[in-house]
């Protein structure tokens, strides 16, 4: 291990994040090296003040109380509400009961077609959008060049990132029409293949997912949060697809809204 | 939000409390502005936990804390706004870093004040990964989920922070 490796390394050595065979060929280093020896000698003592000097801030009890009424107050939605009728309607109530069951296993059905009519829009939207001049309304890699380009044109602002530090670099953006109306279509890269995400408001629908099918040789990914329905399509690899959904869905997640 | 989930997600987020108070108490370097950036990114949580639930990589720590960093920053944007901050320049700061100590000479500073100032002159981007890494003990591949870099970048700021650090305590230890 040559010393400039020494410098690079060093951290991770201190950080338990090196390799087992790499940890060897670096402490023989150390015990051979002077220089390298001081080195580790600052870091060790650097983190010997940090954990003596710098503290943890216990979160004060009237903070814990704060938050936990806020995380109450917040609007309860989902909830199904059930009507429930005079006792002389039993048996009516009963036969109602049965219709709404067959009601909800239709619904159900009907949601399953849905779900396999946008598969088919979504994948159908892929392609053409893979023909010559088709990808993108606005190329661009900056995320900051492609939100604003949706502004006016959509009533809602997709969330837009930037994953070129991942290896899926935005490559662009684009209007499109799914599911009976106007949706952003974002293209981002991975080698050679390209994948599109298609996003629009989820009204209505209740958050769930991700759920995976397969479409001639493409994979489509789909879920819904409480702000977005999300489909992600490409004809990428399925483990590294999985990958950019879970990237794509943490980075939604975790983004904070703007204030 | 059913009652239930509600319990679920006090469960398994509400125990995080401390460690998103302290990295908030971090990065605005003030008590009552933490404290309303943890209550923001727990509700902010809440909604999002089902979306989260078992799909993210890393674990409902990272994911919090990912949360508070990224609502400390929209509310540190948000105050600098018309001050007309210079953003974060991963290479300015960089090379810029190692000289900026000019309280090195004030005497008679103690280690321990000397390295609370270090560590307040950080940028946030330096400070983030020092105390996520220090004090709460994530590892390279969660803080980069936290922070939205890869791992090579989580690694060369921590190894420029440290060595900043290293630069202010060396300082005041050559003192007289």
């Amino acid at each position: 291990m040559t010393h400039q490796n020494f410098e690079t390394q060093l951290d991770a050595y201190l950080d338990g994040e090196l390799a087992a065979v790499d940890v060897r060929e670096l402490e023989t280093h150390l015990a051979e090296c002077p220089d390298c020896a001081r080195f580790h000698q600052g870091r060790v003592a650097l983190r010997a003040a940090i954990h003596t000097h710098l503290p943890v801030f216990p979160a004060p009890d009237a903070l814990r109380e704060r938050v936990r009424e806020a995380l109450r107050a917040t609007p309860r939605e989902h909830i199904a509400r059930r009507v429930v009728g005079p006792v002389i309607w039993r048996s009516l109530a009963l036969a109602a009961s049965f219709a709404v069951v067959a009601l909800g296993s239709w619904r159900l059905a009907q949601r399953r077609a849905g779900a396999e009519t946008l598969a088919q829009e979504v994948l159908a939207s892929h392609v053409r959008s893979l023909m010559p001049g088709h990808l993108t309304d606005v190329l661009s890699s900056d995320q900051h060049t492609v939100k604003p380009w949706f502004n006016g044109k959509l009533d809602f602002s997709p969330p837009v990132h930037d994953f070129s530090g991942r290896g899926f670099p935005l490559i662009g953006g684009r209007l499109d029409y799914v599911g009976g109306r106007p949706v952003a279509a974002l293209v981002y890269g991975r080698r050679q293949h390209l994948i599109n995400v298609f996003l629009w408001p989820a009204v209505g629908a209740a958050p769930g997912g991700p759920a995976a099918v397969t479409h001639q040789g493409y994979r489509l990914l789909h879920w819904t949060t409480s702000d977005y329905t999300c489909w992600v399509v490409s004809d990428l690899a399925p483990p590294e697809l999985d990958d950019f959904g879970a990237l794509l869905r943490w980075s939604d997640s975790i983004a904070a809204p703007p204030m | 939000m059913e009652p239930s989930q509600l319990t679920r997600f006090e469960a398994v987020v509400l125990p995080h409390l401390d460690a998103a108070y302290t990295l908030a108490r971090y990065l605005m370097r003030d008590a009552h502005d933490a404290e309303d950036v943890v209550q923001d990114a727990y509700l902010r949580a809440l909604k999002y936990f089902d979306g989260f639930r078992g799909t993210g990589p890393g674990d409902s720590r990272a994911w919090l804390l990912a949360i508070v960093r990224n609502t400390a920053y929209t509310v540190r944007r948000g105050r600098r706004a018309d001050e007309r901050a210079t953003e974060f320049d991963e290479a300015l700061h960089s090379e810029a870093v190692a000289d900026d100590h000019p309280e090195a000479a004030v005497v008679s500073q103690s280690e321990r004040e000397e390295l609370h100032r270090a560590i307040d002159r950080l940028p946030p981007e330096f400070r983030e990964v020092i105390v996520l890494r220090e004090l709460e003990g994530l590892s390279y591949k969660e803080i980069s989920d936290v922070a939205g870099v890869p791992v090579g970048t989580v690694m060369s700021r921590l190894f420029r922070a440290r060595k900043r650090l290293q630069d202010a305590l060396c300082g005041e230890q050559q003192e007289p």
